[in-house]
């Protein structure tokens, strides 16, 4: 709190002077020591947040760890038992290549899902026609539990990864399209005005406007495509042909291999995690006029 | 009801064209028979306007009076439900090459940079890319703003902001600019110094202006000839010509002798009509 008042109180004793060469210097330092007091304020923030973090990861773990000591294997297994577990699975086991085909069908399946997502999205967004052709649909499958076409998909397409990557799609697309309409939306009616206004013909419009003032949306749509995707991942691989991390999951399960399994849940947890973080860095960089110092140390 | 003042409103569109003529062509705006509703409720009535060309008008009226419906036809953003707007000679009935528009609340694009905000007109109309540059930063430097072309409107103060408004629209050399309530949006101060500069940039680049204000104070000060509306519908209630001459500054126009009976005038008239003023923004 004391040094938060620091660069006020100078500030205050330094206004403009009678001679204009001294009020600039003194600007110029002062403007300095504001920055860097600024900068520390932040640095100690970043700090405290990542301790902790650090504090609440090793409660966690630890109470995990002290638990799992003192049960039975079948139902739980302590973290340093889990991550051995799965270690060998990788070593000795297919959790690897498992892991690979995973990853393979997720991408295929997450990048239609988001491609449909943001091209149907958008056109809703931005005309009428489209929304009112497509909308009724759009949010009836977003309302409905893609689980309950897994049946469906597999009778029309079969079991194989074909089968699998239209099923994370499915999943993917909805909560996508849905997410774009209403970020296309919501960009600002004076706007929209302004663009007519200032005469921009339909692809100026598209190009200047509607893309760039979705791309937040698109941006939020993509993270919250990750947790259903991996979702997708899962039910498809368990409720068609048995295969990837699904697989690793039911086999380990189903044979009481407990500390194995969790190893291949928290395998996926990691997934999701680090997909999101991924997303998290994309979205700083894509959007540059959303991050910027307002004066109070913090970056947005 | 509605109806019945369609029908009797004036449909000439000679009339238009003989005006545009007979004035000096290039930046004058004819306005005759306007109506506008908003429902059932006319929110402009048989409502006739002349701005000639290098004159700054400016319209104040009560909230709902429809001034700023009468800019959004002249800028060709609103429909005009009878009668016609023609500017340089030219029917309005979509946003004009010619026109530029300053908004409320400044209208920028906040993915882009002052600098790209500037030159985006330029580029829509065509305008190659040195050549919009050069004319964006000219624009900038016209307003005072030559050395935050790289920054992004969040960072930018309300005052600032407005300039970047004012300087895209000065961007495309239009004959006439419409502002609509441009300064209502800053503090009392920033107003004053933005008044200003309007003032001595308006004194060198003379050109059309029509200024939608709710201030008595801002009109007097910034307009040739002040257009007063009255609600319910809207029409004009009074057309005065300012009589103070140019270069101004807002401190020689409070001293100005005419300054506190023509604020006395405009002030009678708007209370002689707000006690049937509408709530319609």
């Amino acid at each position: 709190m004391a040094q938060r008042v620091e660069p006020k109180a100078v500030g205050a004793a330094t206004p403009a002077g009678p001679q204009g060469d001294v009020a600039v210097i003194s600007d110029t330092v002062l403007g300095a020591q504001i920055r860097d007091a600024r900068r520390r304020r932040a640095r100690r923030a970043r700090r405290r947040f990542l301790a902790i973090r650090l504090i609440s990861l090793v409660v966690v773990f630890g109470a995990w760890q002290i638990y799992g000591m003192h049960t039975i294997a079948i139902l739980f297994a302590p973290i340093s038992t889990v991550l051995h577990q799965g270690y060998l699975l990788f070593a000795h086991d297919q959790l690897g290549s498992q892991l690979g085909y995973s990853m393979w069908t997720f991408a295929c399946g997450y990048a239609i899902g988001v491609a449909i997502g943001i091209v149907l999205g958008m056109l809703m967004g931005a005309y009428r026609w489209a929304e009112a052709a497509a909308s009724m649909y759009v949010f009836a499958l977003y309302a409905t539990p893609m689980v309950a076409l897994v049946p469906i998909i597999s009778l029309w397409i079969g079991f194989d990864a074909t089968a699998q990557i239209v099923i994370i799609a499915l999943f993917v697309t909805w909560p996508m399209t849905v997410t774009v309409f209403h970020g296309v939306r919501q960009i600002d009616a004076e706007l929209m005005e302004v663009s007519r206004s200032l005469r921009l013909n339909r692809r100026q419009m598209w190009v200047h406007v509607l893309l760039p003032g979705a791309v937040p949306f698109v941006i939020t749509g993509a993270t919250q495509g990750v947790a259903m995707g991996l979702v997708g991942v899962i039910i498809a691989e368990l409720q068609t042909q048995l295969s990837g991390l699904g697989d690793a999951l039911q086999t380990q399960s189903q044979t009481y291999h407990t500390a194995a399994a969790l190893a291949v849940i928290l395998l996926i947890m990691v997934l999701g995690v680090g997909l999101r973080a991924i997303l998290g860095l994309v979205h700083h960089r894509a959007v540059p006029w959303l991050r910027i110092d307002r004066g109070d140390g913090a970056q947005r | 009801m509605a109806s019945v003042e369609t029908a009797s409103a004036p449909r000439d569109g000679h009339r238009v064209a003989s005006a545009a003529e007979s004035g000096q062509r290039g930046g004058d705006i004819v306005c005759s028979g306007l109506y506008k509703w908003f429902g059932d409720s006319p929110v402009i009535a048989s409502l006739d306007l002349y701005v000639a060309r290098n004159q700054f008008v400016c319209v104040v009226g009560p909230s709902g009076c429809g001034k700023t419906t009468l800019l959004r036809m002249m800028a060709g953003l609103a429909s005009i439900d009878s009668g016609t707007i023609a500017i340089s000679g030219q029917r309005v009935t979509e946003p004009l090459a010619s026109v530029a528009v300053v908004f409320q609340h400044y209208g920028l694009f906040p993915w882009k940079t002052v600098f790209h905000n500037v030159a985006l007109p330029l580029r829509a109309a065509g305008v190659t890319k040195g050549e919009a540059a050069r004319r964006a930063n000219d624009a900038l430097k016209l307003v005072g703003l030559n050395d935050i072309g790289n920054q992004y409107p969040a960072q930018l103060s309300g005052g600032m902001k407005q300039r970047v408004g004012l300087a895209r629209a000065l961007a495309i050399q239009p004959e006439v600019v419409l502002l609509d309530e441009p300064f209502a949006a800053v503090d009392a101060q920033t107003r004053e110094i933005l008044q200003e500069e309007l003032l001595a940039l308006w004194s060198r680049y003379q050109q059309t202006a029509v200024f939608v204000t709710h201030s008595i104070d801002e009109a007097i000060t910034l307009a040739d000839r002040v257009i007063v509306m009255g609600a319910k519908p809207g029409r004009i209630l009074d057309d005065i010509e300012v009589p103070i001459g140019r270069p101004r500054s807002v401190a020689s126009v409070r001293r100005h002798e005419s300054y506190a009976p023509l604020r006395e005038q405009i002030w009678e008239q708007l209370r002689g009509s707000s006690t049937a003023g509408g709530e319609r923004g």
